[in-house]
């Protein structure tokens, strides 16, 4: 185990040292890298946590246990669990400092001064933050973790130069290979942040091929024994540290390569990545974005919203990426989720069909979708913002002569907000369109047709209708629109007939 | 439960108001604005995090946001400026104004030159008109504007300057170290309880008499009184040579300070004591120590000639010397 040393009990005199090193437990990240890269799924990381923490009542494992579950409910967009989360987490620390000043254990004081400021921090209060951290730096000015813990708090405060000062006299202070490591993934990550990539590339590479060199021999012995794979911020014992360091260096060296053009290499670790743990969302979404094809490209994106369907991140991504890039096909893998209704549609594709919805304006269905979600996910923020999203509404207005696909949708997700006048106007009004029914019957010289799309808006008639003529499966079509009526499990025009020509 | 809240609600002072003394009385920064007691108030900084107090004028600090307003205390007029990563500390040299930026590791004049420090500069100090900084990372004390400086040791917690003698204290090994500025050379150094912290200047330094430290030891739970070492000479002509005395104040069986105490600062025969975990500002002296407030912010508090001031729920609270 790593720094077995855990809290001594009370230790009148200041000496021997004790750091947050030896609190067994490092901070490896400041919060997930929820900003900049989708997280993996979290369920089992969130049991785990639990665990820990109906299982130790220890400061540093009530401590790590509540930060580790505040970033992976916040990485999981369930921001208001994640703040009471990071408010327990001040108030264990603010109770230990008080109890390390009475029992004159300065370190420990220090130790605890410097989480109550990263949860200061976390909970986004830049002033009290500060004042904790300087307090802290006051007594252990010496202490590599610390500085750590200082940088992780000034990157999850927004001032990432700050974080790279602290990050500097981390990596200065630190003795061991691991910590080394640690400290120079922290400074490379803030780097980052403050637009110096060339250095940060260095140090990432350096901290990679470390990782995976013959030197962590031994730890990755004992990852493999362990079959570990899962990834805190907060980690507790070298095996942790070593699989969540080696999986956030290789993607953050994987999205700087990538963001330079160099695909082949950023492919190289997402792969490694997935490696390791082939459900990682990051890695997934960094796949999907260098894929050669539409179609891998969607099986892509498919497995990272089963690894987190709520990371906001990935669902701005796969508005942006996947939906205006196909039109037909495997893009349309959402909408085409009622043949899959019932047991077998998963989280992820229950998410993914409610982001194509919203994105293809079909906000009544969105709704309908993320409603039946935020039964299930009350406190999620991702359903929340996209529920607002699917409510935003434009003023309703009527189709063009001949409507495109956005006229239609904007009328289906309006209608009831129309106007009187603007419904006497449409029920005067005709429109024609080109569109492509579904089942129809031919019999003596006529064609029955019942329902069907026109641009992809689903479209039916009250009741089937007979047109003289024999026609195929698309035509074009004069029609009043009545009204909204259901097609399936989608919402439809409910349309009257005026003529159909082939 | 109900200790608990307690608890918390004693160790969550409220922050970011800062208060100084200066020659035309309390200055206080907070919630954006600079306020001169029974004064001019102005606009301020978001996150005020220190004061530099000249003169005639004061510049409050924002660490964060990398700015400082400098206020002319007759009129209340300021000036905001820009400044380098961190600015944790500045000093007034005549009409100059020095702010020493911590992460960008250097110590600029304003509208003027910059110059490079040493890692993690933690402390300004002005001295006869020159500007000393110590740097926590290589414990090396820079004379700035000139090639002068000397190594002490790295991780002091506190840097005070007295005449021509550096002072600083290291929690880690109980020691005070001292510095001959005039030569740049380490002048000895002495054990003082167990973590010393913080000192000031408690009287002495007189022909006839030594310097006299006070020193905060949370761990002892002691404030500490300590004779500094003269020198030889001086030992000579006063007819005797006095070592340290560490006149421990308050036993930690016994102490007045429950959760010891962290900060020390001393005006003239006034001495007060401040513990961080909790808030809690003593007033103390050589036989009994009293609280004076509590929720009080690390920098909330200041001495002026007539007695303690503070900030406490949004008011500036007086409490006269001779209570």
């Amino acid at each position: 185990m790593r720094r077995p040393s855990v809290i001594p009990s009370v230790s009148l005199a200041p000496r021997p040292r004790r750091s947050l090193a030896t609190l067994g437990m490092t901070l490896l990240f400041a919060f997930p890298l929820l900003a900049q890269q989708p997280r993996i799924a979290s369920d089992f990381e969130i049991a785990q946590m639990e665990k820990q923490l109906a299982r130790s009542q220890s400061f540093e494992a009530q401590l790590s246990g509540r930060l580790n579950l505040g970033d992976l409910r916040a990485a999981r967009s369930e921001l208001s669990l994640a703040r009471a989360e990071y408010g327990r987490a001040y108030e264990l620390a603010e109770r230990e400092r008080l109890d390390a000043r009475r029992d004159s254990s300065l370190s420990r004081y220090a130790t605890a001064t410097s989480y109550a400021g990263l949860a200061q921090a976390k909970l986004g209060r830049k002033g009290r933050a500060f004042e904790l951290l300087e307090e802290s730096a006051r007594y252990a000015s010496d202490d590599a973790e610390s500085w750590n813990v200082y940088a992780s708090a000034m990157r999850a405060l927004g001032y990432p130069r700050k974080a790279a000062s602290a990050a500097r006299n981390a990596v200065a202070l630190a003795k061991k290979p691991l910590d080394v490591a640690i400290y120079q993934h922290a400074l490379a990550t803030a780097l980052l942040e403050s637009g110096e990539n060339d250095e940060a590339e260095r140090l990432l590479v350096t901290v990679a091929e470390s990782l995976r060199s013959s030197k962590f021999e031994a730890l990755q012995r004992e990852v493999a024994r362990g079959e570990s794979f899962e990834i805190y911020t907060s980690a507790r014992g070298d095996v942790a540290a070593y699989v969540s360091l080696l999986n956030r260096a290789q993607l953050r060296l994987a999205a700087l390569y990538e963001q330079r053009g160099d695909a082949e290499r950023a492919r190289t670790q997402y792969r490694r990545v997935l490696d390791a743990r082939s459900d990682d969302a990051s890695a997934l979404a960094g796949l999907a974005r260098l894929a050669a094809t539409d179609a891998e490209r969607e099986r892509l994106y498919a497995e990272a919203f089963e690894a987190n369907p709520f990371s906001m991140a990935l669902i701005r991504e796969y508005q942006h990426h996947v939906i205006p890039s196909v039109s037909e096909g495997p893009g349309r893998e959402g909408l085409r989720d009622p043949a899959l209704t019932g047991p077998s549609l998963t989280l992820g594709m229950t998410m993914r069909k409610a982001v194509v919805q919203l994105t293809r304006g079909d906000n009544r269905a969105a709704r309908e979708t993320l409603d039946a979600l935020l039964v299930k996910f009350p406190e999620n923020e991702t359903l929340r913002t996209l529920r607002r999203e699917a409510e935003q509404t434009r003023p309703a207005s009527l189709p063009s002569p001949v409507p495109t696909e956005n006229e239609l949708r904007a009328l289906l997700d309006s209608f009831e907000r129309l106007t009187p006048e603007q419904r006497v106007a449409l029920d005067r009004a005709s429109f024609t369109s080109v569109a492509t029914f579904a089942n129809a019957q031919v019999a003596n010289q006529q064609t029955v047709f019942e329902s069907g799309t026109i641009a992809g808006v689903p479209f039916r008639f009250s009741e089937p209708m007979a047109f003289n003529g024999v026609f195929g499966v698309s035509a074009r079509l004069t029609y009043r629109i009545l009204g909204i009526t259901r097609a399936g499990d989608a919402d439809a025009l409910l349309l009257e007939p005026l003529g159909v020509q082939p | 439960m109900k200790r608990l809240l307690l608890l918390l609600a004693l160790a969550a002072p409220s922050f970011a108001q800062i208060v100084s003394a200066t020659s035309h009385g309390a200055v206080v920064a907070h919630d954006g604005r600079i306020h001169l007691d029974r004064g001019w108030t102005a606009d301020g900084v978001q996150n005020a995090t220190a004061i530099v107090v000249g003169p005639d004028r004061v510049a409050v600090l924002d660490a964060l946001n990398n700015e400082a307003v400098i206020a002319d205390l007759t009129t209340g007029k300021t000036t905001r400026v820009r400044t380098a990563e961190t600015p944790i500390a500045g000093a007034f040299v005549g009409r100059d104004l020095y702010i020493l930026a911590r992460d960008a590791r250097l110590v600029e004049r304003i509208d003027g030159p910059r110059f490079r420090v040493d890692p993690d500069p933690a402390f300004l100090r002005e001295a006869g008109g020159r500007l000393y900084v110590y740097s926590r990372a290589t414990g090396v004390i820079e004379e700035i504007g000139t090639k002068r400086r000397v190594t002490v040791a790295p991780f002091a917690s506190d840097f005070e300057i007295s005449g021509s003698t550096a002072y600083l204290a290291f929690p880690r090994e109980a020691r005070i170290r001292m510095v001959d500025l005039r030569t740049m050379k380490p002048r000895g150094a002495v054990t003082v309880g167990a973590v010393p912290v913080d000192l000031a200047f408690a009287g002495g330094g007189t022909a006839l008499t030594a310097r006299i430290l006070a020193v905060a030891d949370p761990s002892a739970k002691r404030v500490w009184l300590t004779e500094t070492t003269q020198s030889t000479a001086q030992a000579i002509a006063r007819g005797f040579l006095r070592g340290f005395l560490g006149l421990g104040l308050f036993g930690s069986r016994s102490s007045q300070f429950p959760t010891g105490v962290d900060r020390v600062a001393v005006r003239d025969k006034l001495w007060v004591a401040y513990d961080s975990s909790s808030g809690t500002l003593y007033r103390f002296t050589k036989s009994k120590s009293s609280v004076i407030a509590k929720g009080i912010a690390p920098q909330g508090f200041a001495l002026t000639a007539g007695g303690v001031v503070y900030w406490k729920d949004g008011t500036l609270v007086a409490q006269e010397r001779a209570r």
